[in-house]
């Protein structure tokens, strides 16, 4: 029914209405650098109207709620490139750190190490007896197994970084499914009233948005309200107010396999191939696909090295014969065959090798061993000692599980050569460098300790050797321009492609990441043109707000001078 | 659309920190000088100037290659020049000496030129380069040429027409200095009948007339001749003793790598070039025979060493001829090195170093952009509407 106390009751709607307003715009004005915070506007309707007789009355306003702005399709979005973004920005950091291992762009890499090692076996072909030449030689031998053995390293320091932080990564993924699952049980027991339960939608969202950069995820909203979060394998990490954990663990392989634990004792292993996006999904597939590949094409290389090397060393002789020698690798077995047992045994080719014997510097004898793959250490031993011309002057036997021989007498000598079954390189005798891969190439000690150790020369077929021989050191030199490395390439050829390789990835997922840091700041502006907070806006909003109440309260002090003037009217 | 707080924020410190990364990377780029500051710089760049480097440094090695390769066929040809000038003048002494109009005693003298300029040969021969010798194929390590043991000589024999006599030589040289033994039939026969004399200065002197034994005769200092057949009058053979010039490198060619595929021979081995092996174009062995026909006193055989010396001489001619143009070849060679690394020092230049002017540039453009925005941010964050209520 109309008349002063409905205009005093529409009066009293008004102010509680606008200082509503002006509460919320303080809450919007608080909460203006609150990562997360959607901006908040209340809700006002016309109030139910009263019948009368000239038709329904207005009786003001009414607050219907407080809603926040949210795009939710934006902010799915948002976190799908956001997810991708980590992903990439992780993966470039940890290329951009390998490559820094390979920055052939600065002095002193292996590219310039590798010329250096080749030049120095050309200088010691230009002068074969030169000491000089030949300690050169070793040192930048040195400097070459030093180069591979400290990148290959770095490789294994780097897998073990990215290992470092897969765990607290996990953990964080996992408090985040919690958080994300307590927040849906706040908000369904705040919202049963009926209620929007704004700041902590904010906060799942947050929540939400945070798990994304760790992990690809898709989230969805149920019927009831709740939000479950899955991977992109379907297996969820939340559902409703549940959430599950996942675990990770080195496999046999030194792979890391991620386990999802899920309900009742149910765990599933989770293929990391299949991660995409996030942090994790980057840490892992780096460590275990992109930085082995590197491990790989570098080991590749340096077995090349080793293998040509020791193939075409092995053929020679130094200024010096050997009085005793013992090979460098060991067999894992001296019953089993060479080639099953030796790091190198692969090599190995039906053929057979040359042993030169010297008695006081003058050649004395020759013999033949033949080899076969399927010898095994101690049939090799044996073929020298029941060989007819050298079993008198040399002793073989097994030391370590490695070839030694020894001359009988102390004025002999002994050199090797014309081995077409490359023994000598799997046996690691008359070699120049020592390993089989990256991280363990080294130079032979025996060379190392002796300079003239270093086969310049070669024997003839007599066993005659001259020290101003450098057939051997113009095989080597040239090996440089061969094509002997992995797939054909030289040496040097094979490494710039790894380099490239090494670069173009960097370079493509830094091309990747400032491609989506641009796509997350182009929606990063479009949800916050939705849901961000302009304290300009916000300062129009009080002022309006205020200007309102101030309308409401004079509303009161009318309906007070109707009552007035009414009174008066009864003195 | 709207603006809100933290667009304008976060675009604000998007601009700044992007420019401030674009200042960083212009001034590493000049404080290095190197244009790329990581492989991810540009991979295709990067791997082309890593390339350009390994040719690079193999084209520096290859002209190392040519320098040791120039010292040696210099010295070679230097070596083998001072032995062809030894041999003008042994072949103006021959010839000299292969006229009748010189004695025994001046062919003596003639001698012992000789023998001065066969030790001139040999030393020479045994020229070292930084401590190898360099005409010993590859036992640099010893000297090439050396003296043997004394060895008596088979007999040069001067038949009268119708003699069938025949002299083997032997026995073991006591003596120590070369000479050579000359005999001449007094009277004609066989052994027994058939006297013969003895001199050992080319003629000049004789000793008494004795009958040919049956056994070996003594001509002194242990040398031995034993005679057979039937011999004429005037009939005259003799025997040189001398220690003969052995070679004791070996036949293999010293080479090295002067490009990716291309090798050089830059020695010349002793037997072949000078001798030691009693071939046919063994100067010692010209050389000592020579000496021998002087010490025999026979101009007949002196003119067959002259021949022989003449046909050595052209061999040499040919040999350095060889060794010139492969010093041509070292010379143009270092001219096509030359050239390719100043290419390719200039090809790296290009791709991998800074180009000062348009880095220089470039940074103060930037600056001038990372000027107007701080001037821009800070008008946009002045702005607010508290500042009018």
């Amino acid at each position: 029914m109309s008349g002063i106390t409905a205009i005093l009751d529409n009066a009293a709607r008004a102010l509680m209405a606008q200082q509503l307003g002006v509460e919320v715009t303080g809450h919007n004005i608080a909460n203006v650098n609150t990562p997360g915070y959607c901006r908040q506007s209340v809700n006002y309707v016309t109030a139910y109207p009263e019948p009368s007789p000239w038709g329904p009355l207005g009786r003001g306003v009414a607050v219907d709620g407080i809603e926040r702005a949210f795009d939710p399709f934006i902010t799915a979005r948002l976190n799908d490139k956001s997810s991708l973004l980590s992903d990439y920005q992780t993966r470039s950091s940890a290329l951009e750190q390998v490559a820094t291992y390979f920055n052939e762009t600065q002095d002193g890499g292996i590219n310039e190490v590798l010329s250096q090692y080749f030049a120095a076996w050309q200088d010691l072909a230009d002068n074969p007896s030169g000491a000089g030449e030949r300690q050169a030689l070793l040192n930048q031998g040195l400097n070459l197994a030093d180069a591979f053995n400290s990148r290959a390293d770095q490789l294994v320091q780097e897998r073990l970084n990215l290992l470092q932080q897969i765990s607290p990564t996990i953990n964080e993924i996992n408090s985040h499914s919690a958080n994300i699952a307590r927040l849906t049980q706040q908000i369904v027991e705040t919202e049963s009233s009926g209620q929007a339960a704004n700041d902590l939608r904010d906060q799942q969202q947050l929540e939400i948005a945070k798990l994304s950069d760790l992990i690809g995820v898709k989230t969805y909203t149920t019927g009831d309200g709740t939000i479950s979060v899955t991977l992109s394998n379907g297996l969820p990490l939340v559902q409703g107010v549940l959430s599950f954990n996942l675990s990770s663990q080195l496999s046999a392989t030194d792979t890391v396999a991620v386990t999802w634990e899920g309900p009742s004792g149910h765990n599933e292993t989770i293929d990391t191939s299949t991660l995409s996006g996030g942090k994790l999904a980057a840490l892992i597939q780096t460590r275990d696909q992109t930085i082995p590949e590197y491990q790989q094409e570098l080991d590749q290389l340096a077995k090349a090295l080793i293998v040509e090397v020791n193939n075409q060393h092995s053929q020679g002789v130094g200024l010096q014969l050997f009085s005793q020698t013992k090979g460098t690798y060991q067999v894992s077995d001296p019953t089993a065959s060479l080639a099953t047992s030796l790091p190198l045994g692969d090599q190995i080719v039906n053929g057979s090798l040359q042993i030169y014997i010297d008695r006081d510097g003058v050649p004395q004898a020759a013999g033949t061993i033949a080899i076969d793959p399927s010898f095994s250490l101690n049939d090799v031993v044996n073929s020298i000692n029941s060989d007819p011309v050298l079993g008198g002057y040399l002793t073989a036997s097994v030391d370590g599980n490695s070839l030694k021989i020894v001359a009988n007498a102390a004025t002999d000598t002994f050199g090797f050569g014309a081995d077409s079954s490359h023994a000598l390189t799997a046996l690691g005798v008359n070699t120049f460098f020592t390993g089989d891969k990256a991280y363990t190439l080294g130079v032979n000690a025996w060379v190392l300790d002796n300079p003239d150790l270093v086969a310049a020369g070669r024997c003839d077929a007599t066993g005659a050797h001259a020290v101003g021989d450098n057939r051997n050191a113009l095989a080597l030199a040239a090996l440089e321009n061969a094509p002997v490395g992995p797939s054909g390439l030289t040496f040097s050829d094979a490494y710039q492609r790894l380099v490239t390789n090494l670069g173009l990835e960097a370079q493509d997922a830094k091309n990747q990441e400032t491609f989506y840091q641009g796509l997350v700041s182009q929606l990063s502006q479009m949800r916050d043109s939705v849901s961000g907070v302009n304290l300009d806006e916000e300062l129009t909003n009080l002022v309006k707000f205020q200007r309102s109440y101030q309308a409401a309260a004079k509303l009161i002090s009318t309906a007070d001078e109707l009552y007035q003037t009414l009174l008066e009217t009864k003195k | 659309m709207r603006v809100t707080m933290s667009t304008m924020y976060n675009s604000i410190q998007g601009n700044l920190q992007s420019l401030a990364g674009d200042l960083q990377r212009i001034n590493a780029s000049i404080a290095s000088g190197k244009k790329y500051q990581s492989i991810s710089d540009n991979p295709v760049d990067v791997g082309a100037i890593l390339a350009l480097s390994t040719e690079n440094s193999q084209t520096v090695q290859y002209e190392r290659n040519l320098t040791t390769a120039k010292s040696w066929l210099s010295m070679t040809e230097s070596t083998l020049q001072d032995i062809s000038n030894i041999v003008q003048a042994s072949m103006a002494l021959a010839n000299q000496m292969a006229t009748g109009t010189y004695n025994a005693s001046q062919r003596q003298a003639a001698a012992q030129q000789i023998q001065g300029y066969l030790e001139e040969v040999m030393q020479v021969g045994n020229t070292e380069l930084n401590g190898q010798h360099i005409l010993a194929g590859y036992r640099t390590d010893a000297p090439p040429f050396t003296e043997g043991d004394w060895q008596v000589q088979p007999a040069v024999m001067h038949l009268t027409s119708g003699s069938s006599g025949t002299a083997a030589s032997g026995g073991t040289y006591t003596g120590t200095t070369s000479c050579t033994y000359l005999v001449e039939m007094v009277s004609g026969g066989g052994t027994g009948v058939g006297t013969y004399r003895v001199s050992t200065d080319g003629g000049q002197s004789w000793t008494a007339p004795a009958v040919i034994p049956a056994g070996p005769i003594n001509l002194g200092n242990g040398v031995q001749v034993t005679l057979g057949g039937t011999w004429n009058a005037g009939d005259r053979f003799s025997i040189p003793v001398y220690r003969p010039i052995n070679y004791q490198g070996d036949t293999n060619n010293f080479e090295i790598a002067i490009g990716t595929t291309n090798r050089l021979v830059i020695n010349q081995v002793g037997n072949a070039a000078v001798g030691g092996d009693q071939g046919a174009n063994d100067l010692f062995q010209i050389l000592a025979q020579l000496k021998s026909s002087l010490e025999a006193n026979d101009p007949g055989d002196v003119g067959a060493s002259l021949e022989k010396l003449r046909s050595y001489q052209a061999h040499i001619t040919s040999i350095m001829a060889g060794l010139g143009a492969s010093l041509d070849r070292v010379g143009m060679k270092e001219n096509v090195y030359g050239a390719l690394k100043d290419e390719l020092t200039q090809q790296i230049s290009d791709r991998g170093d800074t180009d000062l002017v348009a880095a220089v540039n470039l940074l103060n453009t930037k600056e001038n952009a990372y000027q107007a925005a701080l001037l821009s941010s800070s008008k946009v964050m002045g702005m607010s509407l508290m500042d009018y209520l």
